[in-house]
């Protein structure tokens, strides 16, 4: 609810109106807010895109203007006796009623959620980013302006800027965020990497969830149970020999070989030492296909895989560490993910640690996963 | 090399006609490590009828060719898969089906020449047996399921279905199931030969190249070709009428999604002008800042922005605005008492400038990355477009020019409603 409330609008641009009409003027600048899961952190992302000066008829230095209403978005909401406007309340937990129902409406994120929720049971991240229905009538105007106050106090508040921009942009930010009263604050969150997540032996569960869909979507979520320090490059490796690339596993023999299906891969979620196994298949080839990505992941236990394949998954992370600084997007998701796993590993250093990894490494990762939860979404 | 320079964006592109009939285009990006090469066939879904050259006779081929084949470029006789070839060489490598287009492309920080090499030689190399074939039928169905399961990819293809009588653009591009059931490697090779021609063909690269020499580098790795007369499309007789006022879909979905459309007349050469003016007025209808938008919001008939578009090619146009609502009905109601006062009110001056330095900004945004520069330069190039266009003709684009393409395309005779709901 506070992400969506703010968007509302600030105290210069009190309307959803005014804020829309300055963007327009702004040369088309984009602006929106968002929420997440990143480990166990919530995250609120508030972000704002623009073109450069150069691309202008004339100098506007758009991009101090962005930063400005970007703040006035954040820090100075507009009230209404001394809480948020109800009128904003109201219509933004509608809102949220909506996004909270359309968790169904994409099929494999739904069935990705639905594992998470069940291998985490009562921890924090299992639940939902946007939160449960049941809960919705109890929010009122105080609950979201004093979580609101809270999180301006105690939360850890990061900016990033990429683009051609000048260096006097950083003191320009600095000097913003000193009048707001925001430095020297010691903030509250949580870090999430390869060493914090311990995860304990656990027996396979099977579960089923019934939603009207043409086809069935197969969720593996599997526990990596190796803490040591720096492991993450060698799970990284070990999931795209295993699911993320076209030569994987995965790809080659339920796809490829077996024709059971048109996706079939894995992801990675470093933050939490999961790897999630997706694909789409017809229903009745369920048994099929599990038996089928469960031999892939003996294969890798048994070190079934040649040099070539680890030689094929170094060239293919190289190529991602490469166009990370490619596009702003991927560059700022990179060192945002590192600014929450405290570990701030340089694309230089990702790169040797990738290009170090051995067979013996990935053969250790694969015999220390496990499959904690299987879960198939099915008419 | 023909060269066209556009002075917003300061950016050039390099063209060169080959003596096979292949168009080359080069955009050279400097300070990008990211090199990208799409090679595209003029040839999409819509392309069931026609004539090959030197023949006669119509050949008529079963939906979903066009995309059956972009799945078995791929496959190379006693070679490995040339996508496996390609991730081994840690480039990325893709390939998509349009409705007049199929394009095989790569991005690469690293080994560009090596995988320029493979991309160039199954294009050039199809190699189709009766295994492989049936093989990628059963990949193809999960596709095709996977498809049946977006509401949103339903509610886009009914409207189209509700717009247009005949046109092929009605087909998805995969075809179906049954269609896909009765092709062959006969079929395959057929249509391999009629529009991978290298005359059918636009190939577009962008990065830090240098034009010249990247040109030569492309030329070697050709394959002789003599020119090939053209191929002879039968195009459907499409009525200006629509087909249906409205469709209704039942399907698993939160909340209903919905598509508004406008049938247009085919493009003429006027056909970016008009594109910029529709942008334009879409977002003073219904865009974040208008007032339609505010109303809507506050009556919980629309929580998001709708996504507002102009889609066309050579023989159709249609206008899109694409969302979910409460309730669709009452939504296309205000939207087109909106529609109707605006052309009774004019335009005014303020949302014009807005919405027009709005587009620009969407303008200039496209040439951020070297991908989407070169996709953009292939999918308007086969439209008959250069995309400097756009930049060059946006000044031209007066309030009194987007006054008049609304009251030509925004007519409710030609407007549709599909939803899709539970």
């Amino acid at each position: 609810m506070v992400p969506a409330v703010l968007r509302r609008g600030c105290k210069n641009y009190p309307t959803q109106e005014k804020i829309s009409k300055k963007m327009e003027e702004m040369y088309g600048t984009t602006y929106d807010c968002g929420i997440e899961k990143t480990g166990d952190n919530h995250v609120i992302k508030f972000y704002t895109e623009s073109i450069g000066d150069e691309f202008l008829p004339q100098k506007e230095e758009l991009l101090k203007k962005q930063i400005e209403l970007l703040l006035d978005i954040v820090f100075n909401p507009v009230l209404e006796n001394g809480k948020f406007v109800e009128e904003y309340v109201t219509s933004e937990k509608e809102n949220i009623r909506q996004k909270i129902e359309a968790k169904i409406d994409n099929k494999e994120q739904y069935a990705v959620d639905k594992c998470i929720e069940l291998m985490y049971g009562n921890a924090p991240y299992s639940l939902y980013k946007y939160g449960y229905i049941e809960d919705l009538a109890s929010i009122t105007n105080e609950i979201v302006f004093n979580r609101y106050k809270e999180i301006i106090q105690e939360a850890k508040i990061d900016i990033y800027v990429s683009g051609n921009v000048e260096e006097n942009v950083f003191d320009y930010i600095k000097g913003k965020l000193e009048q707001l009263g925001l430095s020297g604050r010691t903030p509250k969150y949580i870090q999430n990497n390869e060493t914090t997540e311990k995860k304990a032996r656990v027996e396979e569960k099977y579960e089923e969830t019934k939603l009207d869909v043409a086809q069935g979507k197969l969720v593996l979520g599997l526990d990596i149970l190796k803490n040591e320090p720096n492991s993450r490059f060698a799970v990284n490796m070990y999931n795209v020999i295993l699911g993320e690339s076209a030569t994987s596993k995965l790809f080659q023999n339920v796809r490829e070989k077996a024709s059971l299906a048109y996706t079939a891969r894995s992801t990675y979620t470093r933050q939490k030492n999961n790897i999630f196994i997706k694909c789409g298949i017809e229903i009745p080839n369920k048994q099929k296909a599990l038996d089928i990505i469960k031999e892939q992941l003996e294969d890798m236990k048994n070190g079934n895989f040649s040099e070539e394949d680890i030689q094929n998954a170094k060239s293919y992370m190289l190529n991602g560490i490469k166009s990370v600084e490619e596009e702003q997007d991927t560059e700022i998701t990179y060192y945002m993910g590192q600014e929450f796993s405290g570990l701030n590993t340089s694309l230089d250093e990702y790169q040797k640690q990738i290009e170090q990894i051995t067979k013996d490494q990935i053969v250790d990762i694969a015999k220390n996963t496990q499959i904690n939860t299987i879960l198939f979404l099915r008419n | 090399m023909q060269v066209i320079e556009n002075s917003k964006v300061k950016e050039k592109v390099y063209i060169e006609k080959l003596e096979n009939g292949m168009t080359f285009m080069c955009i050279p990006k400097k300070h990008t490590e990211k090199k990208y090469v799409i090679w595209g066939t003029h040839y999409g879904s819509n392309d069931n009828k026609f004539i090959v050259p030197g023949e006669e006779k119509v050949t008529e081929v079963p939906n979903g060719v066009a995309h059956f084949l972009e799945h078995k470029m791929f496959e190379q006789e006693n070679k490995p898969n040339s996508l496996d070839v390609l991730t081994a060489l840690g480039v990325e490598a893709n390939a998509y089906t349009t409705n007049d287009h199929t394009a095989y492309l790569f991005e690469a920080t690293n080994n560009f020449y090596e995988a320029l090499d493979e991309l160039m030689d199954y294009f050039q190399h199809p190699y189709f047996t009766d295994q492989n074939v049936e093989k990628e039928k059963g990949i193809i169905d999960q596709e095709i399921r996977m498809y049946e399961d977006y509401p949103e990819w339903k509610v886009y293809l009914n409207a189209i279905g509700d717009m247009y009588q005949k046109h092929p653009i009605r087909i998805d591009i995969t075809g179906t199931s049954e269609t896909i059931s009765h092709i062959n490697k006969e079929i395959l090779y057929g249509c391999y030969k009629t529009f991978y021609h290298p005359a059918n063909t636009i190939m577009v690269v962008c990065g830090d190249f240098v034009p010249e020499e990247i040109l030569k580098e492309v030329k070697k790795r050709l394959l002789p070709k003599e020119l090939q007369p053209e191929i002879k499309r039968i195009e459907t007789d499409e009525p200006n009428e629509i087909k249906q006022k409205m469709s209704i879909q039942k399907m698993e979905a939160s909340i209903p999604l919905f598509t508004i459309a406008y049938k247009d007349v085919k493009p003429s050469t006027d056909i970016v002008k008009k594109h910029i003016a529709i942008e334009i007025l879409l977002g003073i209808l219904i865009g974040k800042s208008s007032k339609l938008y505010q109303t809507l919001y506050e009556k919980d008939l629309l929580k998001n922005e709708p996504d507002l578009d102009y889609e066309f090619s050579k023989d159709y146009a249609h206008v899109l605005i694409m969302g979910t609502s409460n309730n669709p009905q009452e939504m296309e109601k205000l939207f087109l008492n909106e529609v109707e006062q605006l052309k009774k009110d004019g335009i005014n001056n303020d949302d014009f400038t807005r919405n027009k330095r709005k587009v620009y900004g969407d303008f200039i945004r496209g040439y951020n990355d070297v991908s989407e520069i070169a996709r953009t330069f292939l999918a308007d190039s086969f439209k008959g477009i250069n995309s400097f266009d756009y930049l060059e003709e946006y000044e031209a684009v007066s309030k009194e020019y987007a006054e008049q393409v609304l009251m030509e395309v925004f007519n409710e005779n030609k407007e549709v409603l599909s939803i899709v709901e539970k």
